[in-house]
């Protein structure tokens, strides 16, 4: 065992990202102007150069996978495919942050390190290929977040929202660090790869078992399943709207992409998946269970934030099916699943963008009566949060209908008859959320002006969001070429 | 004379449990981080005793990893509790309702 300079160059794009993240955090600190305005603008440029070197490293990481200290990272095509999508987030955040702080008056310079070291953090979990580095990566992205959650300082609803966040988020770390402490004392191991090998030999021994599950109810608090989901709707209606967003979406898919890696190899077996104990079988209790509850919580909200939190822990169960397809058809199940949250991710970006771009100082306008009549003064906006909601009902032409479909058509391959249940259950949830997403659309354009809007102007915000709908629309218009790519990603 | 690995593995099951008790049931926000960094010393126990029996430097290099990570996560959470302290002269958990639906 031994250290190799030379492998640094192989997670070039990680560290680009944490020393931009120190470097930023240090102009802050040093430079004597009160103006912030430049943070923003340099939190973007070292994004779009770690996606750079990650594009550039993509024809080489197909010729086998590439092992980085010991086996402690990998940096093949899955990680390079969900780390563009990290960065991705990451910077639409960015963009949305600024106009965001202006407005509401706490120009913290801090926010941009935080979301950098959080995106430092989902790139190492995205490349994890050891329980240690599974634990280290959740960590480092889950600290900057607990922190961007109560950025703002002055709002009692987001130091509340910190405080529920840290709290269940530090105790589902040691439940999952108490599951790894078991997994590693059964087999001995703690890289995915080996323990994979060694599955087969330890079989179903309990030890082993009881961390498997103890690991994975570690990761659903992480992804807000339910039952575990509790925190979730306080933490997204309670953190700044930008911050929501970047949670909701960055924060899910490095969970996610843990746990394809985590269960598609280190407990790929079918014994541990479709077993008595499987965790396909209890993903698949978990999948109904989270979106059809968060489906029906967010049909009675009427604050749209909230409505949006709730809907993201539907969402969540969704994307849970591709996971439990995993078990049961093999490791061609991720690519729809990477292909989903892509789609969710501008998605959801956008959603929440809308909601931040909405509210005006000392006045978020949550409510849905605060939406009414928006189509009548801001036409662009309307048609944007339009596409979102459409989106995120899995309406086509747009990102989401093709996600649901490539979802549940994998699943249906699968030919077990519980599956097909589950995607029966998944396809009457989405028919039932497309209500409340519906709601929003027809406040927006049937309803009468209530209060004026008065939306925040910042260009950031507004290229950010027509970032987000036209990428919301090209991949719902032209779904091959991505689903194609993510197949790659998968291989 | 070896203390019998079964004993340290009783000893970290025994202080997590206690840990998810004191999560679940105490309302003070200060009393609930320490059954968290309870637990996450349960883990450690446990991953430290792991390693021994199974004469395993890694395991202990590991240990030394979540302690500092656990450290982090700690300031990190006390500087939560001031914030919450500073807004509303209280660390009850149960005060904690300005989002309920």
């Amino acid at each position: 065992m031994s250290f190799d300079p030379a492998q640094l160059a192989q997670i070039a794009p990680l560290l680009v990202v944490l020393a931009g993240g120190v470097f930023l955090l240090m102009l802050e600190a040093f430079s004597g102007s009160r103006n912030r305005s430049y943070l923003m603008p340099l939190t973007v440029i070292i994004c779009a150069i770690a996606i750079g070197l990650e594009l550039a490293s993509w024809s080489d990481a197909a010729h086998g996978s590439r092992v980085i200290f010991d086996g402690m990272l990998t940096a093949d095509r899955l990680s390079i495919f969900m780390d563009c999508v990290f960065l991705t987030a990451a910077a639409l955040s960015a963009m949305l942050s600024a106009g965001f702080m202006r407005e509401h008056r706490f120009e913290h310079g801090e926010l941009y390190p935080l979301i950098l070291f959080a995106t430092g953090g989902m790139m190492m979990l995205g490349a994890a290929t050891s329980l240690v580095t599974i634990f280290l990566g959740i960590e480092t992205m889950s600290i900057a977040v607990y922190v961007l959650t109560g950025s703002w300082r002055r709002a009692p609803k987001s130091s509340e929202a910190a405080m529920k966040y840290y709290l269940n988020g530090a105790f589902s770390t040691a439940i999952l660090l108490y599951g790894i402490a078991l997994v590693y004392g059964a087999s001995g191991a703690t890289g995915l790869a080996e323990l994979g090998q060694r599955a087969s030999v330890l079989g179903t021994q309990p030890i082993f078992i009881l961390g498997m599950l103890l690991i994975l109810v570690g990761l659903g608090f992480k992804i807000a399943a339910v039952p575990f989901h509790m925190w979730a709707p306080d933490a997204y209606e309670g953190a700044p709207s930008p911050v929501s967003a970047f949670m909701a979406t960055g924060v899910k898919a490095a969970a996610f992409t843990t746990i394809l890696r985590l269960f598609g190899t280190a407990f790929a077996r079918p014994e541990l998946a479709t077993g008595v104990v499987g965790w396909a079988n209890i993903l698949a209790v978990i999948a109904v269970a989270t979106m059809t509850f968060g489906n029906l919580a967010a049909l009675r909200q009427d604050n749209v934030k909230r409505m949006l939190a709730y809907s993201s822990i539907a969402h969540a169960g969704y994307l849970l099916i591709g996971v439990v397809a995993m078990g049961v058809v093999g490791v061609e199940a991720r690519g729809p699943v990477l292909y989903y949250l892509v789609a969710y991710t501008f998605t959801t970006v956008g959603a929440f963008g809308v909601v931040a771009w909405l509210g005006n100082r000392g006045d978020e306008r949550l409510q849905i009566d605060d939406w009414a009549g928006l189509a009548s003064r801001h036409p662009a906006a309307a048609l944007a949060m339009t596409i979102f909601m459409l989106s995120l009902g899995g309406v086509p032409p747009t990102a989401g209908f093709f996600a649901k479909f490539y979802l549940f058509r994998i699943a249906l391959e699968s030919a077990a008859p519980w599956m097909l249940i589950l995607v029966v259950i998944a396809v009457l949830n989405s028919v039932v959320s497309v209500a409340y997403y519906l709601r929003v659309v027809t406040a927006m354009y049937f309803r009468e002006v209530g209060r004026e809007p008065q939306p925040i102007r910042a260009r950031g915000m507004s290229l950010a969001l027509v970032i987000c709908a036209v990428a919301t629309l090209a991949i719902g218009i032209l779904p091959g070429w991505l689903s194609d790519l993510a197949a790659l990603a998968t291989r | 004379m070896m203390i019998p690995i079964q004993d340290f593995l009783l000893l970290g099951a025994l202080r997590f449990g206690l840990g998810v008790i004191g999560v679940i049931l105490r309302r003070n926000v200060l009393i609930v981080l320490m059954s968290i960094e309870l637990m996450l010393n349960a883990a450690n126990l446990t991953l430290v005793a792991f390693g021994r029996a199974r004469h395993d430097p890694h395991a202990h290099a590991f240990a030394f990893l979540v302690m500092a990570v656990a450290a982090a996560e700690a300031a990190v959470g006390l500087a939560i509790v001031v914030g919450i302290f500073r807004n509303r002269r209280s660390v009850n958990l149960d005060e904690l309702t300005l989002m309920k639906h």
